[in-house]
């Protein structure tokens, strides 16, 4: 821990700041693992295909199958698989740093289990509600994430402070609760339980361009503000007293990046369902392997989180091809041992 | 259709051998679960906890026998009187003891028929999920209630239905089809009771070899199939052919260009969903929409 504190000072204080090598070399291979993606999938395509689908999608002309496969399917879901596993990879560090704590995750809060509450209504009852069924799966889900938020942060409050262990205590009981609804709405209606679950479980396969369009303003904002907030969360790092002391308004400062984060992962989960292990994985990894600055740490994690949840959305989708396998059970099947494996070698660091 | 073939075969011996004499009690059945089930004497207080067994139950002509049903059995129309008992995960049991049934129709998984067996209640567990399973359980039913001769002609009717409905698609040209429960798109494949309906209806199943039973489709592949004809059973939860075209790439698809989306209603749903004695009724239902200009 006193190395930790030792470490990030020297980075706080190091004017160097932004480390460009890991990051072009990571927007590099992000490229390269997107590319690959939108390449495979069930339906073979070959090289000429994939170009021609894509200029025909940038000049409006789609009109075979391929195009259609290639422009409307293929490509809006791997970039939005890289958007949602940014995101979540962000909302990983902000929570992270904001708790300093490297196992807090993007979930903490009671995101996941408010965004399944909502979609569970809207795929169990949407039809019997009227005003319910126009806002549709994302929708609810987006809103309800934020509303499961918000309660968790009245609850935690006191007076203008939001202490973390409260927080921490709000988001479990404001989570159970919610779960519990989820559960509920599932066994009253039988007949929807495989949506409602699929929906739990992850996936990208009726992602568009809409959604694209839809979510990027929020992970724009989010993803700004956290990548900004590069030298205030090193300087949290060192303490809630500290911080203050050197110039950081804690309170405030911590309750943009949870607003930011929760946007960002609500929006994410909004559109993809509930998606395990990238925010916890990502921003871990990137800590180990280059340090806590967060000024290099917030970007690489995005762009780890992108290329993870592309990869995992590959698998999802070729492994039993031309059938899929919900992307939140590759995520758990790959990054559970992984995370032990991390775990274990972090003992060895510290 | 040689699977279909040996249904009939099958039912029509069973059919000879059912009528040749009534059923002599006590009388042991295995069911699903591979339990034997003792009944003593004629069942007088049935209760049925798949809506499947409760039509079956009231087409074998026992309807007045049912005392209670679980809450999703709502057909006939003669149930609706009945008191609910909950569902196969969350049955009542209190309310079902309390009937005093002498004989409880329940399904193999919810862990329903152990209790009720601790309870000295005499249970048969076990739900048809196959087209075969489903003529076999009208033949199980009709021994386990002395309706052999009802079985045997119900049987019969619906086998005959069914032939009348092959007779006049078999020649015509199959459209290929795809059949959504659920919008993740969820569908259905070979070896599944709506995978049967579909072939019997003269539709060919986009969802083909190396599918599960009840897969969850990569949507690319089903823009690729691009088949001629769509039904949602999705539809009563608000996916309407409107909502098709806005799913992405899926306006290309013949189906949803011509509009040849079918919508089906929740009555539909449970028709084609439930394999039970309305098989005959799904089988043309699907027929009709698959060859309008025949049927």
């Amino acid at each position: 821990m006193a190395l930790m504190q030792e470490t990030l000072a020297a980075a706080t204080v190091n004017r160097a700041g932004v480390r460009w090598t890991p990051l072009a070399l990571g927007s590099l291979l992000l490229a390269a693992v997107m590319l690959v993606a939108v390449a495979i999938g069930t339906v073979p395509l070959g090289p000429a295909e994939l170009l021609r689908g894509v200029w025909h999608g940038l000049i409006g002309e789609v009109t075979s199958t391929a195009d259609v496969i290639v422009w409307q399917i293929r490509l809006p879901r791997v970039l939005l698989a890289a958007l949602v596993g940014g995101a979540l990879a962000l909302a990983g560090v902000a929570y992270q740093g904001i708790f300093r704590n490297p196992l807090a995750d993007p979930y903490l809060l009671g995101v996941a289990s408010g965004a399944s509450l909502g979609a569970a209504v809207a795929i169990t009852l949407g039809v019997s509600l009227t005003w319910v069924g126009r806002f549709g799966v994302p929708g609810l889900s987006f809103a309800f994430a934020l509303l499961a938020v918000l309660v968790v942060l009245l609850m935690a409050r006191r007076g203008n402070r939001i202490p973390v262990l409260s927080l921490i205590l709000a988001g479990v009981v404001v989570g159970s609760t919610f779960t519990a609804a989820t559960s509920f709405l599932m066994l009253l209606t039988p007949e929807r339980t495989a949506g409602v679950l699929a929906w739990l479980l992850g996936s990208f396969s009726t992602a568009g361009w809409s959604a694209i369009v839809t979510i990027f303003p929020f992970l724009l904002l989010a993803a700004l503000c956290t990548l900004l907030a590069g030298r205030t969360l090193n300087l949290l790092q060192l303490g809630d007293e500290q911080a203050a002391q050197l110039g950081v308004p804690v309170e405030a400062a911590k309750l943009l990046l949870i607003a930011v984060a929760t946007l960002a992962t609500a929006a994410a989960v909004s559109v993809s369902g509930i998606i395990g292990f990238v925010g916890l994985l990502a921003p871990h990894a990137v800590r180990l392997a280059l340090g806590p600055d967060h000024r290099t740490l917030t970007p690489l994690a995005m762009l780890l989180g992108a290329l993870v949840t592309v990869l995992a959305d590959l698998l999802a989708r070729t492994v039993i091809a031309p059938a899929e396998i919900p992307i939140g059970v590759v995520t758990a099947l790959v990054g559970g041992p992984f995370f032990l494996w991390l775990l274990r070698k972090q003992r060895n660091l510290l | 259709m040689e699977p279909f073939r040996r249904v009939i075969g099958i039912s029509l011996l069973l059919a000879l051998i059912g009528l040749a004499a009534a059923v002599a009690y006590p009388l042991t059945v295995v069911d699903d679960l591979g339990r034997e089930v003792v009944l003593d004497e004629e069942p007088r207080r049935i209760v049925s906890m798949i809506p499947s067994s409760t039509e079956t139950v009231c087409a074998l002509g026992a309807c007045d026998l049912l005392v209670g049903v679980d809450q999703f059995s709502n057909h006939p129309q003669a149930v609706a009187s009945l008191p609910r008992l909950g569902s196969a995960f969350s049955p009542n049991i209190e309310a079902l003891v309390a009937l005093e049934p002498d004989l409880v129709l329940a399904d193999e998984y919810s862990g329903i028929a152990g209790m009720l067996e601790e309870l000295g209640i005499t249970v048969y567990a076990g739900t048809p999920q196959t087209l075969e399973e489903t003529f076999e359980s009208f033949e199980t039913l009709g021994r386990l209630l002395d309706r052999e001769t009802e079985a045997a002609l119900l049987r019969g009717r619906l086998l005959g239905e069914i032939e009348e409905v092959q007779r006049r698609v078999s020649e015509l040209p199959s459209p290929s089809v795809y059949f959504e429960v659920d919008a993740t798109p969820y569908s259905v494949g070979p070896g599944s009771y709506v995978d049967e309906l579909i072939a019997l209806a003269g539709g060919e199943n986009i969802i083909g070899e190396g599918f599960a039973q009840f897969p969850q489709v990569d949507p690319e592949y089903i823009v690729a199939q691009d088949p001629d004809v769509i039904v949602l059973a999705d539809a009563p939860f608000g996916v309407t052919s409107g909502s098709l075209a806005a799913r992405p790439g899926w306006s290309s698809i013949d189906a949803v260009r011509d509009g040849r989306v079918m919508e089906l209603t929740s009555e539909q749903v449970d028709a084609v969903s439930r394999a039970g004695p309305r098989v005959a009724e799904a089988v043309r239902l699907l027929a009709a929409f698959f060859h309008p200009d025949v049927l």
